[in-house]
């Protein structure tokens, strides 16, 4: 094998031996610390060779079969070595390294046992996500996109003890389970329609005009779906601001750096097959924006701060989506990369901040900045990065999604777009003004986390910064767009820093008077309530799908076990009647050979033929 | 005169003859308690001839037809004299003064009955056929009540003996209307006989069919069975539940597939009726036993009817899943028998009550009887699961569906009764602490039944059928030894089947079964009829 093939192997293999190391070697998962160590010790290495892998930019297609069949295997499984992939390698690794170290004395209080558990879960996580990005087919995506989902499940539900985080695991796991119902079934229509899951082979397909199947257009619908689930589109994005129940380390890997983008990455992945369906690509563009808009607006009246970080991660997806939608998918990949480097970063500088002063209300905190000078540097820095700032790295990859879209001619998607940047300034700095420099005194005594926190900060503050510059001078940023939108976003973006200084820092501003004016009161009215999404599927599940569990709970104890314990009892019974024909007279049994010999006689007569 | 052909026909006969001799010479001259002796001259014996009969190969027919040597005779000799040598090694131990001094008794008449199964396995001849029947049967009668000091052993003894007498003159009533039809002893002249006499000979066949009905113990002839197994010595009865049983398969093979030639599909309904029946009878009344040895009684005669469903095939392959069924069923039986006995000694109970926490007092015994449970019960991997599939498998490749359903849902009610008994080893505590003795030779016959389902159950399942066949396949060999030889035997019935057979790879199960369907429905004579309405 050559190098092309093995060194992603290699990334891939690290986690995954770590994996199985902590799962069977009970003893050493825990022991707590030192498992923390084997996983960080698997996923360093890994990290240094993904950085290799994209720094030679290797590229490769390995597969093996793994269903076979008479005529060639049903499924492959193999590697897809690109530089999409490549990417997404050094992109993961750094998160997962920068996290478990984080988590180290993040988690310092926990006991052992549940420490080694959440390494282990970690690198399970990162085997999954690593095999997510390299597959090669739809099937293979689909097995560790479900992998992911577990972790996913497993992390959120890190503190199972408590009812909220076990209740937002579960919630988590089966509204993603609803847009995956959708893939999988896409998936298997592609596949009955075309004979294969490889991606090679549908897009060169698609390449020469062959993909002309009737219903295509349901297909990529129904593998969107797994899309909006994973990736938190409206309408199923409730769940990933409940999944901020899990510690705040994995909300930044899981729920804002990696796994949530994987709809993203997918839909990137499977361009070439959406692009022969303009309808669902324009319904992807649609969605995005929407979502983007709406879970901005949802963010403005929300005063925890980890939820703020989520509903800014949906709206950030939704800007990925549309720029996936536009037919920029360029835009899309380099939005999730500059997101998932500022999002992690602001995540974990929030962790920091939840860690001193023990709560996650914004109102609760103030003055921070004299208190965690570096912490707030590092969160400023991530802020002025997702307002889209230059030259820091939000601004381009913003910059080339508003192009895109507006260069696509969806003007509707596009206005939304412009005004969730201005959303995104003002409440991201609602948060900073508050937190940071507000007057209220802080809850707890804050003090500078830890080195082993601050560090993974410091770098991720300092990628956010020279990814940008990188952008800025490198041809690589360069965005075609119209010459006004530069001043645009960046004039929406300082809108909102000024509107958020006016009314949380100068006081110019009342908040709560503004909210109540028409036509911010509806707006402040229903993003309170989440608008409502989240009551409607509460009472979906508690009258459709529990009451559908009662029905068939009520059937099988009743029709089910009726009918065996009726067939039981009488085989039982049936037994004790036979049993009485062994009489015990040597008369009776020799009656039973002649019975035998005219049931012979009768049966050699009649029996039908 | 026999020449040296015939010599190399009945070369196990003549051993076991001289085995016979010597054991009777040892009783006449050793007195009292050293008579133990005779049970290790019988045993290391029989040991020798099996080892033996490995070296035996298929000889031409012998005494103008009526003895043949085949591969059939040779593959349920061999089981035979395993089955034999399980069961003396078990008796070997008993110390009882009682049946040390009658030990050349015991042994002459266990000898005697494999002498008769010997030549039932090779006896191609009606008067053959009938004599050694009896030469079987009658030792096994005395046997029943060889304690004669226990009433319930010479009840049971003579129960078995009356039934017996009955069938035996059923079976020979049957016979002789076939003599009539045929007017020829010689199964071969049976297989030509003409369509003018064929009712006269179906009912003489059908007689005779309630006669090995009872031999086998299926359903409505299987009255003696639990009587006499409970009431007889365990390791005795050990034996009497397989050697007899594989012995009357052999002669069913013999008259209805071998020597109604062409016509063997004419029995796939009764074989087919008697099967349901015996499987349904057994396993229901098994459930509420109390006994074990009863319990394993009719647990026997519900296998029984499972490999009456292979009988029911009437194919070759048919008769091989039958031959493996019983290569699982003597090992599996006969040591749940042995695991019994060993309890029953212990305990001085043989109701299932006995069993209680065996596991934690003796836990590989219990090991070993949770093996032979399971292999009895059908579990999957374990060797009696293997027999069961193959035995479905024979039966479905001739449609027989509906036969096929019954004995598998009836596999779930066997499985209750059974896991009863590892319920009472595994879950519920002990009565009293402290191990359970067995003697050295009684836990070598134990282990060597382990040993046995272990082995069956390790073998790759299309391998060992295939092998299965080909013993069963052997007897074109010995008919191009000669090939003078006009008898019609299986063999055009089983060359059709066997083309699609070869063609088999591991692991395409069902493809083969399709296209002997396929092949019987392409078999004019498979809706031939014997009996008229």
């Amino acid at each position: 094998m050559d190098a092309n093939v093995w060194l992603p192997v290699l990334v891939l293999g690290l986690p995954f031996a770590s994996f199985v190391l902590l799962a069977v070697v009970a003893p050493l998962r825990r022991a707590g610390g030192a498992a923390g160590a084997v996983s960080i010790a698997a996923i360093a290495p890994a990290f240094l060779v993904a950085v290799l892998v994209w720094g030679e930019g290797l590229g490769s297609e390995a597969t093996w079969s793994w269903i076979p069949a008479d005529e060639g295997p049903t499924a492959t499984v193999g590697l897809l070595v690109d530089p999409l992939s490549n990417a997404m390698l050094v992109l993961v690794t750094l998160v997962s390294l920068l996290v478990q170290i984080y988590s180290l004395a993040y988690l310092h209080d926990e006991r052992p046992a549940s420490l080694g558990r959440y390494y282990t879960f970690q690198s399970l996580f990162a085997f999954s996500m690593l095999g997510l990005v390299l597959s090669p087919s739809f099937i293979q995506m689909f097995v560790f996109w479900e992998l992911v989902g577990l972790c996913s499940y497993l992390l959120i539900g890190y503190w199972y003890t408590r009812p909220t985080a076990a209740r937002a695991a579960v919630k988590a796991f089966w509204i993603t389970k609803l847009g995956d119902l959708g893939f999988v079934i896409g998936i298997v229509m592609l596949w009955s329609a075309t004979g294969t899951f490889e991606f090679r082979a549908l897009f060169a397909k698609a390449q020469e005009h062959a993909l002309a199947i009737e219903g295509l257009g349901t297909i990529m619908f129904l593998v969107y779906l797994g899309a909006v689930g994973k990736s938190a589109q409206f309408p199923l994005h409730v769940w990933l601001p409940d999944a901020m129940e899990g510690p705040t380390p994995v909300s930044a890997l899981i729920h804002a750096a990696t796994m949530v983008t994987a709809g993203v990455f997918m839909v990137t992945r499977a361009q070439p097959l959406f692009v022969l369906v303009p309808a669902v690509l324009a319904l992807i563009g649609w969605v995005g924006a929407f979502t983007a808009l709406l879970a901005a607006t949802m963010a403005c009246v929300e005063s925890d701060i980890k939820r703020v970080l989520a509903y800014s991660t949906v709206s950030q997806l939704g800007y990925m989506m549309a720029a996936a939608g536009a037919g920029a998918p360029y835009a899309s990949f380099l939005h999730l990369l500059t997101h998932g480097l500022f999002k992690a970063l602001l995540f974990l500088a929030a962790g920091a901040v939840i860690h001193a002063v023990g709560t996650n209300d914004i109102f609760r905190m103030g003055g921070l900045f004299r208190a965690m000078p570096q912490t707030g540097v590092v969160f400023i820095v991530g802020t002025l990065a997702l307002a889209g700032l230059p030259p820091l790295a939000g601004f381009f990859s913003k910059e080339a999604i508003l192009a895109g879209v507006w260069e696509a001619d969806m003007t509707g998607p596009f206005l939304m777009l412009a005004l969730t940047a201005l959303l995104t300034a003002f409440y991201m700095f609602r948060v900073v003004f508050v937190a940071f420099f507000g007057r209220a005194p802080a809850a707890g005594h804050p003090h500078e986390p830890s080195w082993t926190m601050r560090g993974p900060l410091w770098v991720l503050a300092a990628l956010t910064v020279l990814v940008g510059i990188r952008l800025a001078i490198g041809s690589v940023g360069e965005h075609h767009g119209p010459g006004w939108l530069p001043p645009l976003s960046v004039a929406a973006a300082l809108g909102g820093i000024v509107l958020a200084w006016a009314a949380y820092q100068r006081g110019a501003l009342d908040p709560g008077r503004l909210a109540a004016t028409f036509p911010f009161s509806v707006v402040d009215v229903l993003a309170r309530r989440r608008y409502g999404l989240d009551a409607l599927y509460a009472g979906l599940y508690r009258s459709f799908i529990l009451g559908f569990s009662r029905l068939i709970g009520w059937i099988d104890r009743y029709l089910v076990d009726g009918l065996l314990n009726f067939l039981s009892a009488w085989t039982l019974r049936g037994g004790d009647l036979l049993r009485r024909i062994q009489s015990g007279h040597a008369q009776d049994y020799v009656y039973g050979v002649a019975f035998g010999v005219l049931l012979l006689l009768i049966w050699s007569q009649w029996w039908p033929r | 005169m026999p020449g040296p052909d015939a010599v190399r026909a009945f070369i196990l006969e003549i051993g076991l003859g001289a085995l016979l001799l010597l054991v009777f010479v040892a009783t006449l001259g050793i007195r009292g308690a050293e008579r133990r002796v005779i049970g290790w001259i019988a045993t290391w014996g029989v040991l020798v001839l099996a080892f033996t009969s490995f070296l035996v190969r298929p000889a031409p027919p012998a005494l103008g037809g009526m003895f043949v040597q085949d591969g059939l005779a040779i593959f349920a000799k061999r089981l035979f004299l395993a089955a034999t040598f399980i069961g003396l090694l078990a008796s070997l131990g008993n110390a009882q003064p009682a049946f040390v001094r009658r030990a050349g008794e015991y042994h002459l008449l266990i000898l005697s009955s494999l002498l008769g199964m010997f030549v039932l396995a090779s006896a191609r001849d009606l008067i053959l056929l009938f004599v050694a029947f009896e030469l079987m049967s009658i030792p096994l009668y005395v046997l029943s009540g060889f304690l004669k000091r226990q009433e319930e052993a010479v009840e049971a003894a003579l129960k078995f003996f009356l039934v017996g007498s009955v069938s035996s003159a059923v079976l020979v009533y049957g016979l002789s209307f076939v003599y009539g039809a045929a007017r020829s002893t010689d199964l071969a002249t049976v297989a030509r006989v003409s369509p003018a006499t064929e009712p006269l000979l179906a009912l003489g066949l059908l007689a005779a069919f309630a006669g090995f009905g009872f031999k086998i113990a299926a359903f409505p002839f299987h009255m003696w069975v639990p009587d006499t197994y409970e009431a007889a010595s365990t390791p005795f009865v050990a034996w009497l539940s397989v050697a007899p049983k594989a012995a009357g398969f052999v002669a069913l093979f013999r008259v209805y597939l071998e020597g109604v030639g062409d016509r063997a599909a004419a029995w796939i309904p009764l074989a087919a009726g008697l099967a349901t029946l015996t499987i349904v009878a057994g396993n229901l009344m098994a459930l509420p036993q109390q006994n074990t040895k009863r319990l394993l009684a009719y647990s026997g005669i519900a296998h029984i009817g499972y490999m009456l469903v292979g009988f029911a095939a009437a194919s070759a392959s048919g008769v091989a899943m039958v031959l493996f069924y019983l290569v699982t069923y003597v090992f599996g039986n006969m040591g749940a028998f042995l695991v019994v006995e060993a309890v029953a000694r212990s305990e001085g109970s043989e109701a299932t009550t006995a069993f209680r926490g065996l596991a934690q007092r003796s836990p590989l015994l219990a090991l070993a009887m949770l093996i032979f449970l399971l292999s009895l019960g059908g579990i999957p991997f374990v060797a009696g699961f293997w027999a069961k599939l193959y035995v479905f498998w024979a039966a479905a490749s001739v449609g027989l569906y509906w036969l096929v359903l019954v004995g598998a849902v009836l596999t779930v009610v066997a499985l209750f009764y059974y896991l009863v008994v590892a319920k009472r080893m595994y879950i519920e505590a002990p009565e009293r602490p402290g191990r359970v003795h067995l003697s050295a030779t009684l836990a070598l016959a134990v282990l060597i039944c382990v040993g046995g389902v272990v082995v069956l159950c390790h073998q790759d399942g299309g391998e060992r059928e295939q092998r299965q066949s080909r013993a069963v396949d052997a007897r074109g060999d010995s008919r191009s030894g000669e090939p003078s030889d006009p008898r019609p035997r299986l063999q055009p019935h089983v060359a059709r089947r066997r083309a699609p057979r070869e063609r088999r790879r591991q692991g395409q199960l069902l493809l083969p079964l399709q296209e002997q369907g396929r092949a019987r429905l392409r078999d004019p004579r498979s809706d031939h009829r014997v009996l008229p309405r």
